[in-house]
């Protein structure tokens, strides 16, 4: 598939994930700060149970290595995130973007679950190809420029590198199951 | 027989000597084994600086400052290796020969040391 049509997949992805939660499904929504906090956390756990999944499911070393990746990575972002909000007394708040970004990652596990082999492989990495597009579009096109605590825009732009790294390196084992 | 135990005698305590002799006998460092010591910090997951020129016994020191954990790996036969770098602490690395290296844990982070002469 050529880039282009790569990139406006992810896109059309993105905008899916995050910009469908509306009924207008045109405007990009609004984020209070526990709401960021919120989407955070969600965005990171799925992630995390993404590469549960992988690790009862793959044989693949390179699959193995990269969940593992994603586990402690994601894990240390979550622990750093409900440091924050406990330091700022913020209680993170469920909305209407963290919970489709929920009922989509069930939807996936789902999914993955019934797969296995050459397949699951695939599906797999394919999935966090996607999923880290999505989260990096979302994470520099709202939670950074919505946040109002500079603490929380600060850790969000921190963690902006580690999802384009996970990306990168998702990219790399993509192509190597080609 | 009196002899004898005077031999044993000074045997022994020339026994007991030897470690401190061995240290007083160890020549002076020479000048030419004063090395440099280079930092590499981990940080928005890159090593910064990505690459290094230093001389045989320079030091690195692989500094991780970003959230999540790092290692530093020789990437062509894995010849050395930091192991797991937690966030905010340090590996130090003595410079042997020039190595590509990179994080093991996240594949496309590398970098270089070359050894100049
Ligand atoms: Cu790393």
């Amino acid at each position: 598939m050529s880039k282009k049509i790569m990139s406006w997949a992810y896109c059309a992805m993105a905008a899916s994930l995050f910009l469908s939660t509306n009924a207008s499904a045109q405007s990009t929504p609004k984020l209070s700060d526990p709401e960021i906090a919120s989407v955070a956390v969600v965005a990171n756990q799925n992630d995390i149970g993404f590469a549960g999944i992988a690790q009862k499911h793959s044989k693949n070393a390179d699959i193995l290595n990269f969940a593992k990746t994603m586990a402690t990575d994601h894990k240390a972002v979550i622990d750093q995130a409900v440091a924050l909000v406990k330091r700022l007394g913020v209680t993170p708040k469920d909305n209407a973007v963290s919970k489709k970004m929920l009922a989509d990652a069930e939807k996936t596990n789902a999914s993955l679950r019934t797969k296995s082999g050459k397949a699951f492989d695939k599906a797999y990495i394919d999935n966090e190809v996607a999923y880290h597009k999505a989260v990096i579009s979302a994470v520099e096109g709202v939670l950074i420029p919505q946040a109002q605590n500079a603490e929380l825009k600060a850790l969000l732009e921190k963690v902006d590198p580690i999802l384009k790294t996970h990306l990168e390196h998702a990219e790399m084992v993509q192509s190597s199951l080609k | 027989m009196i002899r004898l135990l005077a031999a044993a005698l000074l045997v022994l305590s020339s026994c007991s000597n030897s470690p401190e002799k061995a240290r007083q006998n160890e020549p002076a460092a020479p000048k030419d084994t004063a090395y440099a010591v280079f930092t590499v910090e981990i940080k928005g997951m890159k090593f910064v600086p990505d690459s290094i020129v230093a001389r045989k016994g320079d030091r690195v020191i692989f500094v991780n400052r970003d959230l999540v954990p790092h290692c530093v790996t020789e990437l062509d036969s894995k010849a050395w290796t930091s192991h797991i770098i937690p966030p905010g602490e340090d590996y130090m690395h003595v410079v042997d020969s020039s190595s590509n290296y990179y994080c093991a844990i996240h594949k496309v982070m590398k970098g270089k040391i070359r050894v100049k002469e």
